[in-house]
């Protein structure tokens, strides 16, 4: 145990890694999500078929498959990106993907009388949306944001196959060195734990102010 | 930067060894998942509040942790022991561990989505508990759970992918193989989302006709 703590500093880094990767990917995806939900509600139909077809497809592959094929084929697209940005971009928009999910299925879940209850007292559309349907959504969606936020947070450990120093590939790191797997992995896992221990408290405090709705 | 459709259709070939592999993990996966969530719903549900306290800790741990951190721990873990698990095994385990958790949780939701005047009937009409649960509430709450379930099966499909890195020969890790070796990287990255895409597919379409043939006419 005693020769785990030089490395302290080092898997310390790593934590700051990770939670630079998830809050930055969780805000992509919240963006990726809200635009693709909007398109799905409101867009032109075409577009929403492409839409569409974009989020299946995108839920149908590994995110695993995904960050290998930025690795791998980024140095052939003639881009100059930072590894870690490349990370952010690939693990935010696959989340989008369940974002949008979760956004549109709130959008949804506010009765069409919602709607017409504001039409009828002389609303206009974006005042609407807004005001009546966007106020209500963001309740309802809060505990299954949450969710897939947590499931951004875990995502973000997979950067470490690609050779991002976050957490994980730290305190594989100093395995290889200590030899401590149960110690090390532990811990590693303890960080996850808290933030997403964290996350999910947020969420259950976010569905007992949802529940006000029905 | 060209694309080689003739390529990616004979990467396709050689992917295909890897299939198996996937096919091999994802299978056993999905149903140990789902056979272990049954015992761990009963737990949450029991009356034996250190069982309860026992079972919501677990969940909550493999649910807030990753599950490549989970499979590191078990393979890793595992050869310091002395007790050295193939990656394969170990990534089952992960896999089944996690999933399972989230599995009873569905279990829980489909129990629950089953209103209590339902097992108020049933007791009214004379049935034991055991009875109520067994003719009135499971069948209801199998419908409840397929749509959760087949989600919960396509995360798990795609989880298998992880296991390349604790150097199962699966289908990601034969596309990095030949990605390594070729320099071909879009054609084979192309063809290998196409096989989750597929798998994908048609687990979906399974568990839809499953949902549809347990549906009831009323």
């Amino acid at each position: 145990m005693d020769s785990l703590i030089p490395s302290l500093p080092y898997l310390g880094r790593g934590v700051l890694m990770t939670l630079y990767l998830s809050a930055a990917s969780t805000a992509l995806a919240t963006f990726v999500g809200l635009v693709l939900a909007m398109i799905q509600l409101f867009a032109w139909r075409p577009v929403r078929w492409a839409a569409e077809i974009l989020l299946y497809l995108l839920r149908g592959v590994p995110l695993l498959v995904l960050l290998f094929a930025m690795y791998y084929a980024l140095p052939y697209s003639g881009f100059r990106i930072e590894p870690s940005t490349g990370g952010i971009m690939v693990i935010g928009v696959y989340f989008g993907a369940f974002m949008a999910e979760v956004f549109r299925a709130a959008a949804l879940a506010v009765p069409r009388g919602q709607w017409e209850a504001g039409r009828a007292i002389g609303m206009r559309t974006p005042r609407i949306i807004v005001d009546v349907v966007l106020m209500q959504a963001l309740r309802i969606a809060a505990p299954p944001y949450i969710n897939t936020s947590i499931m951004v947070v875990k995502g973000t450990s997979l950067v470490a196959i690609i050779g991002l120093a976050d957490v994980t590939f730290i305190g594989r790191q100093i395995v290889e060195r200590t030899l401590a797997p149960f110690e090390v992995f532990g811990a590693v896992a303890l960080v996850y734990l808290l933030i997403c221990y964290g996350l999910s408290t947020l969420g259950r405090y976010a569905e007992t102010k949802a529940n006000y709705v029905h | 930067m060209s694309f080689d459709i003739g390529f990616a259709l004979r990467s396709v070939s050689i992917l295909s060894e890897g299939l198996t592999m996937t096919l091999a993990l994802a299978v056993p996966a999905i149903l140990f998942s789902a056979v272990w969530g049954v015992p761990l719903v009963v737990a949450i549900r029991s009356r034996r509040s250190g069982l309860v306290a026992l079972t919501r800790t677990y969940i909550e741990i493999v649910r807030n942790t990753p599950v490549l951190v989970q499979m590191f721990f078990i393979y890793f873990g595992s050869g310091f022991m002395g007790y050295p698990i193939s990656g394969f095994v170990a990534g089952l385990f992960a896999l089944v561990l996690q999933n399972g958790a989230y599995v009873a949780e569905i279990y829980r939701a489909g129990i629950q989505s089953v209103t209590s005047r339902q097992t108020e009937a049933g007791l009214v009409l004379g049935f034991m508990p055991g009875e109520v649960f067994r003719i009135v509430v499971m069948p209801q709450a199998l419908r409840a759970v397929i749509p959760p379930l087949s989600n919960q099966g396509v995360l798990i499909i795609k989880d298998t992918s992880l296991v390349a890195t604790i150097s199962v020969a699966e289908l990601t890790f034969q596309a990095r193989l030949l990605a390594d070796r070729t320099a071909a990287v879009f054609e084979i990255f192309f063809a290998l989302a196409l096989f989750y895409i597929v798998l994908t597919t048609i687990f979906s379409l399974l568990m839809r006709l499953l949902e549809v043939r347990l549906r009831v006419s009323n």
